[in-house]
Order: C-alpha cells, then structure tokens, then sequence
C-alpha cells in the first residue's frame, strides 16, 4: 500500500518534472521495490489510455461574426462633423425658441400698469410713452360720454383746461375715437400702439428664417448621418 | 510576415496542396490546418480588432479547444456552446494576453467556459433525452446518436472504450478533471496547465497525481474493455 507523496512523486517521474537527483533516488528504489514498479506501471498505463482517447473534431467552425462579437462597421471620417453639427444645431434651434418666448415675456412684463388695465393696452407696449398719456385721459372722456350731453358745465371744466376750444361738439368728437376704443378693443390696440408693438417684436424676437436655416441643418445632417452609415454597413457586409 | 486585412497565408489542405488563403471573414472556410501560420502577428492583429485574424487562430484552435470541453463537460451539445462561448471571449480579451503560450491561454478561456456551464447545470439540471422504443420504452444505449457514418460493427469496441473513459472521467472533481484532460489528453505540459487551470504547479502535481489515481481505479471497473497492454495489475493505493 502506498502512500499519497509515493504517487505524487511517481507521477512526475513520469512526466519528467523530477530533478535529476529526485529522479535518481526514485529510480533506486523502483529497481528494489516491485511493487513501487507496479504501481508506476500501472500510472503510464492510465495515461497511456487517456492519450489514446480518440480527440473528437470540431463538428463546425466557431468563426465569430462581427455581430457575435458587437463590432459595428467603420464610419467614415466625416461622421463626426455631421454629428457635432446636428447637436450643435440642435442647440441653437432650442435657445432660439427660448430666447424668443422670454423676449416676450420681458417685453410684457415691462409694460406700463395703466396700458396694462386698460383695454388698449398690451403686448409691445414698453415704448408708447405717449399712448401712455393719451389713454387715461381717453377713458377718462369716453366714461363721461353720456352725462356730458346733460350736465355740460361739469363735465367741461376738466376738458377746458385740456382743449383749447371747448364746445360740446367739439368735446363729443374728441370722445369719439376713445369710444370707439372701448367698444372694439378685441380688434387690437389703437393705431399708435400697433406702430409701436410692430418695432418691439422686430427687436426682441430672432427671425423665423434662422429657425427655419438651423431645422434644415439638422434635418440635412441626419439624412447625411443615415445615408453614411447605410453605406458604410454595405460597404463591409 | 505582416497581417494585415489582406494578407494571406499558406495552408495545407487535405491531399497536400498548398493554397492561399485569403485572410478574410468570406473566405475562411475550413481548409484543415494552418500550418505555418505566424501566431504572434495573428495575435497582434486580433489585438488591434482584427476579427478575421482572430479567426484564422479560431481555425487553428477549435479542435483543441472543443475536444477540451467535450472531455470536461462530457457532452457535445454543451461542449459546442462553451467553445463558441470562450472564443468570444477570448477576442473581447484578448487585449489582456501579455504573451506566452496562447494555447494555454485559449485553454483557459475554455476551462472557466466550461466551469460556468457546469456551475449552469448545477443551478438548472436537465434530464437527458433518452431515445425510446415502438413500445414507449427507454432504450439502454443512446447509440442512436452516434455518427451514422460509423458502422457499430468497426467503431463498438472504441466505443464502449471511449464511454468506458468518458464515465470515469466525468465522476472525477471537476478541477482534477480539468488538469487530467489538459495533462494526458491535450498534452499540455504542467506550466501550461498551470495557465490554464489558473493554479500553482504544486497544485497541478498533486491534482493529476489524484486524478490519475481515481481513474486507475476507475478503469479497473472496466478491465474487459482495455487493450491487453493497458491492463492494469497493481494492488489498491491510498
């Protein structure tokens, strides 16, 4: 019966991984220990049988695909720029839009209270300093409308100082235009302040041709980013 | 000789012709073995993402590598599954191989493949699908699954030899069984099986020393089947 160490060493023997002195020492003592002999035989028969196990073929070939691996085919150089061009674009489209609805916002924010209370007043307004003015004393009129064909010297008082010839008629049709103010103010502002709006929204707002340029960019840059890979994908299949 | 897209290599193919072949993903076919093939370029090209130079290693390796995990796993539909496993792992890290014997680097990949698909088996284990017969019975042999090229009149004593050893293997612990088919079976030497098996020689001398004992005792179970030189005589060893 032998041992563990016995077995280890007369397998390496076998292998040839025992020094020369190990190998020297072992082979005196398997000349004297028949049984040591055997079991050595009996190792090298062992493996004599594994190595003459039949080594089976491949039934197919394990070629990888660039699929099985996730290569994706080269891109040409230029990709990149389309990239960067169509994120860029993208960018600016994007503050144009947010630059435009917070110009608005100022702009309305900006607006004077009274133009703001009244019917006429509204988008654009910041500038229309004299329609400022000119407002309260309109409302002013038209809200006297009626009571200055009756009680005249009362309702003439004020507008004496501001007119230069007060009569009723002549007050009348002062209050006119601010009449019809107040009964179509859904039409829009008054004329001074449709001038007034027209200049602000030039200013604060960026064209709509720029918008429109960097949508094209994009729209451009994808299709030229579709068209690169497609080719590219033909081009290594 | 350099490797690049196109280069092209010498290899012999069965009945001794010499052709070139052309080193692309379309052309790699199998042609038998590349015999002067400059290993160390492949790799460096395979390196750079060279897919059809990983291949033309894969055409060299994958006998080795399948006969490998077939001997460990003991099953050829789960041997063919690790093999396509550990070459796809071996190109994705194969930047990690710092020189050395690819073999025993390739081995590697097979071995931890196939311990992941025993580990696999453990979690999930599957009954094996046994033929049956007209009458709804289990047959004893699955012989039906034999090549229908071998007649079992020539092929029936490698057989039962070759399952005989197959038995005796599959019962070892999976790292001795490791060892013992990369030792005796690929013929790697130790410090390549130490690669491969990711332990220290002294491990590996006493790992194939266990093993070889096992399956001496083993094989003595099927004393018939041996060839009469490989008949084993010695006494029992603890």
């Amino acid at each position: 019966m032998k041992n563990f160490h016995e077995i280890e060493l007369l397998s390496s023997y076998l292998d040839g991984q025992l020094n020369a002195n190990e190998s020297k020492r072992l082979e005196t003592r398997l000349a004297s220990d028949p049984e040591l002999a055997s079991v050595l035989n009996d190792i090298r028969a062992t493996r004599s049988i594994l190595r003459k196990l039949p080594a089976r073929k491949a039934p197919r070939n394990f070629t990888l695909t660039r699929k099985m691996v996730g290569l994706k085919p080269p891109l040409p150089r230029t990709y990149p720029i389309f990239r960067f061009s169509t994120a860029f674009a993208t960018i600016l489209l994007v503050l144009t839009f947010a630059a435009n609805s917070f110009g608005l916002r100022m702009s309305s924010a900006s607006a004077p209270a009274p133009a703001m209370g009244g019917y006429g007043g509204g988008l654009g307004s910041g500038g229309g300093c004299d329609t400022c003015a000119e407002e309260p004393a309109l409302q002013a009129a038209a809200a006297t409308e009626v009571p200055a064909a009756t009680e005249a010297p009362a309702v003439e008082a004020p507008f004496a100082e501001m007119l230069p010839a007060p009569t009723l008629e002549g007050t009348l049709r002062e209050t006119e235009p601010a009449a019809d103010s107040m009964q179509a103010p859904k039409e829009g502002a008054s004329e001074s302040e449709l001038q007034n709006q027209a200049p602000v929204k030039s200013e604060a707002a960026i064209p709509v041709m720029w918008q429109v340029a960097l949508l094209g960019i994009i729209l451009l840059s994808i299709f030229g980013m579709w068209l690169m890979r497609k080719s590219a994908a033909r081009k290594w299949q | 000789m350099q490797v690049g897209h196109k280069a092209s290599f010498d290899s012999s193919i069965p009945g001794g012709q010499q052709k070139t072949y052309e080193h692309s993903h379309n052309a790699i076919k199998r042609t038998g073995k590349i015999e002067s093939m400059d290993e160390t370029s492949l790799i460096q090209s395979a390196q750079k993402g060279d897919l059809d130079a990983f291949n033309t290693l894969i055409l060299h390796y994958q006998d080795t590598v399948f006969n490998t995990a077939v001997r460990i796993l003991g099953d050829e539909d789960l041997a063919q599954d690790a093999a396509q496993e550990s070459f796809i792992s071996a190109f994705r890290s194969i930047s990690t191989f710092r020189g050395g014997s690819f073999k025993a680097w390739m081995m590697r990949t097979v071995t931890n493949a196939c311990y992941d698909e025993l580990r696999r088996q453990k979690r999930r284990p599957t009954t094996p699908l046994e033929p049956e017969t007209s009458d709804g019975e289990e047959m004893d042999s699955p012989k039906w699954l034999a090549d229908p090229n071998m007649t079992p009149a020539e092929k029936s004593e490698a057989d039962e030899l070759e399952h005989a050893i197959q038995h005796c293997l599959d019962a070892l612990p999976t790292d001795f069984r490791a060892v013992v088919v990369l030792a005796d079976i690929q013929g790697m030497d130790y410090s390549e099986v130490a690669i491969a098996a990711h332990v220290p020689l002294g491990t590996i001398k006493s790992r194939l020393a266990r093993a070889r004992l096992r399956l001496r005792e083993c094989l003595r179970g099927f004393e018939e089947l041996l060839p009469a030189s490989f008949r084993l005589e010695g006494e029992s060893i603890q």
